[in-house]
């Protein structure tokens, strides 16, 4: 609970201790004295360049507080920002999460919701029916979700979601056998080790 | 303290500091929020609390592990976390530029880029031992042109084993000539040499090689700034030269070049430098006996020869450097030269002579002035020429050498031992210089002219010494004077300085120069003016200079100016400008008539600067003109003198001179160049106009100084100004109609601030009826049709008959005059605040009382032209309440307001004040000055014309016509309450015209006439101005319309009887506010109560 100092300027790296045991650090984007917040900027925890995670630390269950570096420079100004493109993207975010859930209330199984989620990478236009995807109000997807289980008019639309469902299997496949393989190697290297 | 909560796109950002958490805002990207008891919640990021709160959309209770999503049933619509609720909040994979604003410029694309990129490690380079700094330096001065095809070849045998098929002879493409001493071989081999000469000789041709061999830059012959010879050798030498030569030339001019300059001893000066290089290296390359056979692989060869041709060069910088070097140069300068007319010209002839066209198209021309330094034979005129040139000081194209030679004491002798060297070689001495030296050629004759207004004068006793120099000088120094243009004269005192051909014209001309370069600095926006100005209509020479003469008296008379004089003055102007005009034609009158209506026209130019210097100190610069005004007579009379001695000297001379002088004529072109001078002059101009009139006293000078600075479009603005001061508008407007209407609309602007002002100023009756007549005129002189319509319309809207049917008219008719006039209102008003209601509440805190009653007044309006709306409207409003407003108060506390005007004499003040202040502040002088009291009387008036001002500029003259007509039919409607509604009603309707655009307007006419109590208010505002000249009768008026205000607004909560004037404006305004916008309403009223 210790507070350091009045400030963190922006840009030093702080390190702390939240009341849960779990170590943080991060470099400092904000501090807020009044409400004794932080925040922190740390790698992307996705390792995608460009792309970071925030913090947002309440300092008052923080302990340990350090700063490893601090950084007296100014910080560059603050870019104004596109309000509504915050807003626009709050409200899908919400609208795909909700959409989500309904399917899962539904108990679609975890292959349909992965399955889902990649026909929506590509195709937006896609939406949960009961258990069933509906792509393109076109192409209906029913459990298991196979590639046979694409029904519907026959055409481009028909054979393109095909083809994404295949290739989705696919990869899932290749997806599973790298996770075995590294297991495998793994192991290998601790008993080597060991 | 910056907080800034990042989601996958940026959550929040704020600018400011201060904002801090407050303003942080997030939104849309995932979180997850973790509690205290180690929960996590996930969710969509929607805000926060100042205190930190946040709320969480769609977010779910996170299970510990799953990697299946939440069902729906777990999802909560949104979830509200108190700040001392959660440990921390995680944005995972958050995309911090996502909704940057600026995500595609440089920098922020940059920002992203930089991160992923790293830079590569700079490494030293080696050389290692095989380079040395000498292998390094002939990397450097290696003039060839790449590699040598022989190196190609062998290079590719040895390494690759290619055998070239080139063969020299290219036989495979031409057949080698095959010699023989037969005499039909020798005459066809003189005969083939014979057409190459001549050919080579032509000046088309010599022109098209100068266009292709032009070796100079995109920079060099664009620049202003000429490099000197120096610099140029400089480069010859290092530069590879890629230019096809002729090959024919290659040879033959190399010797002739190198002859030529040996001759003349300044080619080594100035240009030779790399052509002496160039040569040199033509002579090794290529065998100076070349036979035909060389010719051919020279020519055949695809690689151009490294050397450069020297011969096709000197050519090239002789015309192509000329034409366009002493052009740009020019450009500058015949501005100036224009206004002089005919001095001008000579500056202008060097432009032409350098132009290329001039030379190909025009071979007359050339003969005369340009080609006898194309061939030889025709040098020897160009040396008369040059040397007459020279003590004449004109400086046309050729001149320029001549000049230069002039002013170095080996000149003549330069240029004679010249045309003995090769033909070339005079070509050269004369192009090298003029290329890198073209400025010296101006500067020359800039000085001369410089020197020549001031000289002359003083000089007038050596007029007599100086013998045909006189001559050349006189046209100059008129040119200089009368157009000087402040780049010019700028330009000209340094080289002035540097370059005095003329011993006693040096002498006279260091004086002259100083006097000049004041003139300059202060006139160079209001002689542009002039120039424009000039009207193109031809009138007798000696009409104009009677009338220059005239003028010339009547500056002197200016200072003591009555409104009356200074119209006179303007008018004198405008006909010299005239004059001035006809002078530039063609027209050919002696010498001495130019040069008079030059000096002439410099006087009156000069006593323009001057009345804009006073803008300074207004006295001061009224001495200055009368003194000047006097010089500049003797200067005339000198020049003519010398002009006069020249015709006596030798005819060589007086053709030389006669020469020049057409010569001059012939430049029609350098009118062109005149809007230049123009867009620059104008902006410095108007502002400096209304400085004069405010700072100075009402006294004419003013007046003068606008006059002479601008030309007609000009003109328009002084014209305006002159009502102002002046009570009796009348006068000044007929000068008006004169000047072109688009210039007018442009500068009206500021004329129109300040006719309001003047309008207040006229607060008798009488003088109400002067600017009536007075709008009449320039109405008709504009836009007939609004004249007359104008005309109908005063009287009609006084009775509150419908207006309608004259305002369409009005639109119709000049809805262009008026739109722009608008905007250019608007503009004016609405920087400063009055445009838009919301910036008027705001600028009415900010600004002092005045501003405030603007404030107030545009919100009265505002109920009425709600409809409307027009943003004009109420800028145009405000600008004429305000103006009212302040008067009061300048009645009550007529310094405070006055010295505020006085102190901003510059536009910029009026801009910024929008359009009352500034303006009023001259008005207001002229007020105080005439009768403070009487402001207060007319206050509706003038709020009337105000409008009217503001709005068009044209229109100007309409304020004048509805001052006129309320008055005329109210002449009492200061006094009585009543009257006074006529008076705003007169206002609504004019505002109505500006509205023209909006069709709305004309319901805004109809409304005024339905709506009589509504307009109360609005009287209550003018009525008390009126109060002003007799405090009691405008205080008892106020009070009854408060009460009418009150009805219409029951937003009143302050009697409109509150004890001062000002209040209850202010208070109504507040109250219109309140309709309108409630914030707005506090704002007013705290500035009322305040």
């Amino acid at each position: 609970m210790a507070a350091p100092g009045e400030y963190f300027s922006v840009g030093s790296q702080v390190s702390c201790r939240t009341c849960q045991e779990q170590r943080l650090q991060g470099e400092v984007v904000a501090f807020d004295y009044p409400s004794k917040m932080l925040a922190l900027k740390c790698p992307s925890s996705s390792g995608k360049p460009n792309h970071a995670d925030i913090l947002l630390v309440n300092l008052q269950y923080v302990s340990e507080v350090e700063i490893i570096n601090d950084r007296t420079e100014t910080p560059p100004p603050l870019a104004s920002l596109n309000v509504s493109k915050l807003a626009n993207k709050a409200r899908t975010e919400k609208e795909e999460k909700m959409s989500q859930a309904y399917a899962i209330s539904a108990g679609v199984s975890l292959e349909g919701q992965q399955l889902f989620q990649t026909i929506h990478k590509t195709i937006k236009d896609c939406k949960w029916q009961e258990k069933n995807i509906v792509v393109m109000e076109d192409v209906v997807i029913a459990p298991p979700y196979q590639v046979e289980n694409c029904k519907g008019k026959e055409g481009s639309a028909l054979s393109h979601v095909r083809k994404i469902v295949e290739k989705h299997f696919r990869d899932v496949e290749s997806q599973k056998v790298m996770q075995g393989s590294q297991a495998q190697q793994t192991q290998k290297e601790a008993a080597l080790s060991s | 303290m910056h907080v800034c909560i990042c989601a996958h796109t940026l959550l929040f950002v704020e600018e400011s500091i201060q904002m801090s958490l407050d303003s942080l805002y997030a939104t849309g990207s995932k979180c997850e929020v973790q509690v205290k008891n180690g929960s996590v919640y996930e969710g969509v990021f929607k805000t926060y609390s100042p205190k930190c709160d946040l709320v969480l959309d769609a977010a779910h209770r996170k299970p510990a592990e799953s990697s299946l999503g939440p069902k729906r049933e777990d999802i909560l619509e949104s979830i509200l976390f108190k700040s001392s609720d959660f440990v921390m909040v995680q944005f995972k994979d958050m995309d911090t530029n996502y909704a940057r604003r600026d995500a595609f410029t440089d920098s922020a694309i940059g920002v992203k880029v930089n991160g992923e990129h790293k830079e590569k490690d700079l490494e030293p380079w080696d050389g290692g031992e095989t380079t040395t700094s000498e292998e390094l330096e002939a990397l450097e001065t290696d003039v060839s042109n790449g590699w040598d095809p022989n190196d190609m070849f062998r290079y590719n045998e040895e390494n690759y084993g290619i055998v070239s098929t080139y063969d020299s002879s290219l036989s495979s493409y031409t057949v080698p000539l095959e010699r023989d001493n037969s005499e039909e071989f020798l005459k066809r081999e003189a005969r083939a040499a014979q057409l190459a000469e001549e050919i080579e000789s032509s000046a088309q041709y010599k022109a098209r090689v100068a266009l292709e061999n032009d070796d100079r830059t995109e920079e060099e012959k664009y620049t202003a700034v000429q490099r000197n010879a120096s610099e140029r050798e400089g480069h010859g030498v290092n530069t590879r030269e890629s230019k096809y030569v002729p090959t024919g030339q290659r040879n033959r001019d190399v010797l002739s070049w190198g002859g030529g300059r040996q001759n003349s001893p300044r080619m080594g000066q100035s240009g030779s430098g790399p052509s002496i290089s160039r040569s040199g290296s033509h002579t090794s390359d290529f065998s100076p006996n070349s036979g035909a056979d060389q010719r051919v692989v020279n020519g055949g060869v695809p690689w151009p020869s490294p050397c450069p041709s020297p011969s096709s060069r000197p050519p090239s910088r002789y015309q192509s450097g000329p034409n366009s070097l002493p052009p740009r140069a020019a450009t500058p300068t015949r501005p100036p030269s224009r206004p002089p007319s005919r001095p001008s010209r000579p500056p202008s002839h060097p432009s032409a002579h350098g132009s290329p066209a001039p030379v190909s198209t025009m071979p007359k021309r050339m003969s005369a002035e340009g080609p006898p330094r194309m061939s030889p034979k025709a040098q020897r005129h160009p040396r008369g020429h040059r040397v007459s040139t020279g003590r004449g000081t004109i400086s046309s194209g050729l001149e320029f050498v001549s000049h230069n030679a002039p002013g170095e004491a080996s000149t003549s002798a330069v240029a004679r031992g010249s045309p003995s060297g090769g033909t070339w070689s005079s070509v050269v001495s004369g192009v090298p210089r003029l290329s890198p030296k073209t400025h010296r050629p101006r500067s020359p004759r800039q000085s001369n002219v410089g020197s020549t207004p001031a000289g002359p004068a003083l000089s007038s006793p050596q007029a007599g010494t100086i013998p045909t120099e006189s001559v050349a000088m006189p046209v100059p120094a008129a040119s200089p004077t009368p157009a000087s243009p402040a780049s010019n004269r700028a330009v000209t005192p340094s080289s002035e300085a540097k370059d005095s051909r003329l011993q006693d014209q040096r002498q006279n001309s260091a004086t002259g120069n100083k006097e000049n370069a004041k003139p300059s600095e202060i006139s160079p926006s209001l002689t542009k003016p002039e120039n424009k100005g000039v009207s193109s209509v031809v009138s007798e020479h000696r009409k104009q200079i009677d009338d220059l003469k005239k003028f010339k008296n009547d500056f002197r008379l200016q200072p003591s100016s009555t409104p009356e004089t200074v119209d006179q003055l303007l008018n004198k102007n405008r006909e010299g400008e005239k004059s001035r005009d006809v002078i530039k034609e063609k027209t050919e009158s002696n010498s001495k008539e130019s040069i008079v209506e030059t000096s002439s026209n410099a006087n009156s130019n000069s006593g323009s600067s001057k009345s804009n210097s006073p803008s300074i100190s207004p006295s001061t610069s009224s001495s200055s003109e009368q003194k000047r005004g006097p010089e500049v007579t003797s200067q005339g009379v000198q020049t003519s003198g010398p002009g006069s001695k020249q015709d006596k000297e030798d005819k060589e001379e007086k053709k030389d001179t006669s020469e020049q002088v057409r010569k001059s004529t012939l430049n029609p072109n350098a009118k062109e160049f005149n809007p230049r001078s123009f867009a620059q002059p104008k902006p410095s101009t108007t502002p400096t106009s209304p400085r004069p009139q405010a700072q100075p006293s009402p006294s004419m000078v003013g007046h003068q100084q606008p006059t002479p600075v601008y030309t007609q479009p000009v003109c328009f603005a002084p014209n305006m100004m002159y009502p102002v001061p002046v009570s009796p508008g009348v006068q000044p407007l007929y000068p008006i109609p004169m000047t072109p209407m688009p210039v007018n609309q442009a500068k009206t602007y500021r004329a129109v601030p300040n006719m309001p002002q003047q309008r207040q100023d006229q607060h008798h009756q009488s003088t109400m009826m002067h600017p009536a007549s007075a709008a009449g005129p320039p109405i008709v002189a504009t836009p007939p049709a609004y004249s007359t319509q104008y005309v109908t319309y005063s009287p009609q809207q006084f009775p509150n008959q419908p207006l309608v049917q004259h305002v369409p008219h009005y639109q119709s008719q000049h809805p262009h005059v008026y739109s722009p006039v608008i905007q250019g209102n608007t503009r004016m008003m609405a920087p400063p605040t009055h445009a838009q209601p919301g910036l008027v509440s705001s600028s009415a805190t900010q600004y002092g009382a005045h501003e405030q009653t603007h404030a107030m007044y545009a919100c009265p309006k505002i109920p009425y032209s709600k409809e409307t709306g027009p943003s004009f409207y109420f800028a145009i409003s405000t600008g004429s309440l305000a103006q009212q407003y302040a008067h009061p108060n300048a009645t009550l506390h007529p310094h405070p307001p006055h010295p505020q005007p006085s102190a901003t004499p510059t536009g910029q003040q009026q801009s910024q004040h929008a359009g009352s202040h500034p303006a009023p502040s001259p008005v207001q002088h002229h007020q105080h000055q005439a009768a403070q009291a009487l402001h207060l009387a007319n206050p509706q008036q003038q709020s009337a014309m105000y409008h009217a001002g503001l709005a068009p500029t044209p229109p100007s003259m309409t304020p004048g016509s509805n001052t006129q007509s309320p008055q005329n039919s109210f002449p009492t409607a200061q006094q009585t309450v009543f009257t006074i509604h006529p008076s705003h009603v007169q206002p609504a309707y004019t505002n109505p015209p500006h509205m023209a655009h909006v069709p709305q307007a004309h319901v805004q006419s109809g409304m005024v006439p339905s709506h009589p109590t509504a307009h109360a208010p609005m009287m209550l505002m003018t009525t008390q101005p009126p109060g002003g000249p007799q405090a009691a009768i405008a205080q008892s008026a106020l009070q009854p319309i408060p009460v009418s205000t009150t009805t219409h607004f029951p937003y009143m909560t302050h009697p409109s009887g509150e004890e001062c004037v000002r209040v209850r404006p202010r208070h109504f305004a507040v109250l219109l506010l309140g309709k309108t916008r409630p914030y707005l309403f506090c704002c007013s009223l705290n500035v009322t109560l305040t």
